[in-house]
């Protein structure tokens, strides 16, 4: 089956690249038989379109977690404290789960706090702009209560003026594997964009008039 | 002329909270005018020689006691990673030091975007080579006193067997102390908590010590990590060295290109750093340069943004409003307070030539050691780098960089914000190129002190 891909004579990323395909058919010989057929149509999918320049892969951003372009992840899993949970569910409900307020940050294009494991522990997941530990003293100064509100829900806490707190996020983070980002906008891009957009189309109400 | 003498001798005095004393003259003390003075690098290779120099030169290192009437020839000694390694530091004090200083800044490009032109496979020798290990630097205030003063450091370190000089740097920018680009610099110093002096007009609340010098609270209320033992890491601070070529050649082609009168020149050339070339800010002077405001410390620096909220006098994008947003609304969540470093910047190197025009210009030997001292200097200047000088994102720019300091991409913009419409100007080149940098530790007096005597204390 290998036999059909071609390497000789190719740049050494191609070869590369074929080296990977292998290594799929290989792990796929055990799949289900679906999982083998849907992987054959999408490698053929692929061999087609050989010709269009391959995506860029996906950054680091930083000390951890996965960018593109301008757009970060990161995920966290946590334990939770004793109590945790309880406070820390509460303490969202206070604002009926919308977290609005975040807006002020300039840099997060969303958040969501999943509680799991029958409330023992819980899956923090954001997107947001740059690497992401540039702006943690500015928080640390600036919001340090809200955050050690949410945080304290965690097992081991160290506040987020600990000079820990980078280490304690760092341990309890896992890298995506993949990534995905619809727009390259920063969240301030964004916002600028739809001010433009929206005095153009004024601008263009009072021309049609 | 020292701070005091500046004001006229009218100095807001505040209450002494840390100990100058023990502190390094050149954390406090400001650039003296007119300035002259050197930099030293020098290699260590035999510790004991090392700590031999270092015994040798602490008493004559200044503190920073009365540091605002002080501006006679002073000297002052920082340290590398490689330097302690090489002086024999205890282990458990070497891994105390923060990773990016043990690094150094070489190794710490990605993070700083050093880049490119700016790459330091592309540095001057012997920087980012790791053989630089202390850096001992003269500031005065005449050229007689300078001399005078290198004469009695060099006694220290030349001809010592051990020791090696690896390159001397001659600074200094008469007449009129300007910078390689024509510019009065180093205005903008943060006022801190505790110096012996109040803020002065414009300088705003001043910052928690300890975000510029080891071993006080700092602005979230604790001591930033310090290196240990106590005696080391208290009353010291971090320095970072920039060394900067200035293509004063594309600069002026670039003002030329863009503006057709002497006057429209003069304006692009203030709208790119925010403030005319006599250090008058476009905030208190709009329209036309006012040397007298320009070199008047009481009032050169008096200013918010509440009256240029659209940026209309100092463009969002210029190197002045960037590297000190003051009450400018960001887009994103900062506490500017927590990003303010001291500046030391000395210029060398042949003086600004308005003339100067050609490529060949651009490679005369002039620039800037661009100076900066602070408690977390490291994490500082990766910020800088990374979201205040080399993108424009936190003040709505998008990609725009800093027209002074950054590194510039092909097609890169400034945008001038005016009415009707802004005015965009395309193309803008790279200014100042990275040649070389190193990361120092400037210890205390009582720490000099300490490394000088490690080996007596071991065999004791």
């Amino acid at each position: 089956m290998a036999t059909d891909v071609q390497t000789a004579g190719r740049p050494a990323h191609e070869a590369e690249y074929a080296q990977k395909i292998e290594q799929l058919r290989e792990l796929f010989a055990d799949a289900p038989e679906v999982g083998k057929k849907a992987l054959e149509n999408v490698l053929s999918e692929i061999r087609a379109q050989a010709s269009e320049e391959p995506p860029p892969p996906i950054e680091s951003a930083g000390r951890m977690g996965s960018r593109l372009g301008k757009v970060s992840e990161l995920t966290l899993i946590v334990p939770f404290a004793p109590g945790g949970a309880d406070r820390l569910r509460t303490f969202l409900r206070l604002f009926g789960g919308n977290l609005q307020r975040a807006d002020d940050v300039g840099t997060v294009h969303d958040m969501r706090f999943v509680f799991l494991d029958n409330d023992t522990r819980m899956l923090f997941a954001t997107a947001y702009d740059g690497d992401w530990d540039a702006y943690i003293d500015d928080f640390a100064s600036k919001i340090p209560d809200f955050l050690d509100i949410i945080d304290s829900a965690w097992e081991g806490w160290p506040g987020i003026r600990s000079p820990e707190a980078k280490d304690y996020l760092a341990k309890h983070q896992v890298t995506a594997e993949g990534w995905y980002v619809a727009n390259d906008l920063t969240v301030a891009e964004t916002r600028r964009l739809r001010h433009i957009g929206k005095a153009v189309d004024e601008f263009l109400d009072k021309v049609g008039d | 002329m020292a701070l005091i003498d500046r004001v006229g001798g009218a100095l807001p005095r505040g209450d002494v909270g840390i100990q100058l004393d023990d502190i390094q003259a050149t954390v406090l003390r400001y650039r003296p005018e007119p300035y002259y003075g050197t930099h030293v690098m020098v290699h260590v290779a035999d510790a004991s020689a090392g700590r031999t120099f270092l015994q040798r030169i602490a008493p004559h290192v200044e503190s920073a006691a009365d540091w605002w009437q002080g501006s006679e020839a002073w000297i002052a000694v920082a340290i590398t990673y490689p330097g302690l390694v090489a002086l024999g530091l205890p282990e458990d004090s070497l891994r105390s030091f923060p990773e990016a200083f043990r690094v150094g800044m070489a190794a710490r490009a990605d993070q700083l975007l050093d880049r490119g032109e700016n790459d330091p496979k592309h540095w001057d020798a012997p920087f980012g080579s790791g053989l630089v290990h202390i850096a001992v630097t003269v500031f005065s205030n005449s050229e007689e006193t300078w001399r005078q003063a290198m004469d009695s450091a060099r006694r220290h370190y030349d001809g010592q067997p051990g020791l090696s000089v690896l390159t001397t740097e001659d600074f200094g920018a008469q007449p009129g102390d300007l910078n390689p680009l024509g510019y009065r610099d180093s205005i903008g110093q943060p006022a801190i908590a505790g110096s012996g002096v109040d803020p002065l007009p414009g300088q705003g609340a001043p910052i928690k010590a300890g975000e510029l010098i080891l071993g006080y609270p700092g602005e979230a209320g604790v001591p930033l990590p310090a290196p240990q033992p106590d005696v080391l890491g208290r009353n010291g601070t971090y320095v970072g060295l920039r060394k900067y070529q200035s293509r004063v050649g594309a600069f002026n082609r670039f003002l030329q290109a863009h503006a057709t009168t002497d006057a429209e020149r003069e304006l692009l050339a203030a709208k790119l750093v925010g403030r005319w070339r006599s250090g008058a800010p476009l905030t208190l002077a709009p329209t036309n340069d006012d040397p007298e405001l320009g070199a008047d410390p009481l009032r050169n620096d008096d200013f918010t943004y509440g009256a240029d909220l659209d940026g209309q006098q100092v463009p969002f994008g210029s190197h002045m409003r960037r590297m000190n947003p003051r009450d400018t609304k960001l887009a994103l969540l900062t506490d500017v307070k927590v990003h303010r470093i001291i500046r030391r910047s000395t210029t060398y190197g042949a003086p600004y030539d308005p003339n100067a025009v050609s490529e060949r210009d651009d490679l005369t030997p002039r620039g800037i050691h661009f100076i900066f001292l602070s408690a977390k200097a490291m994490a500082t200047m990766e910020f800088l780098q990374q979201e205040w000088i080399n993108n424009g994102n936190f003040m709505s720019l998008g990609d725009e960089r800093d027209p002074n300091v950054g590194l510039q991409e092909d097609g890169a913009t400034f945008t001038i914000p005016a009415e009707p419409v802004r005015r965009r100007i395309h193309g803008i080149p790279t200014f100042n190129v990275l040649r070389g940098g190193e990361y120092f530790f400037m210890p205390s007096l009582s720490a000099l002190r300490w490394i000088g005597d490690l080996a007596q204390r071991r065999s004791g």
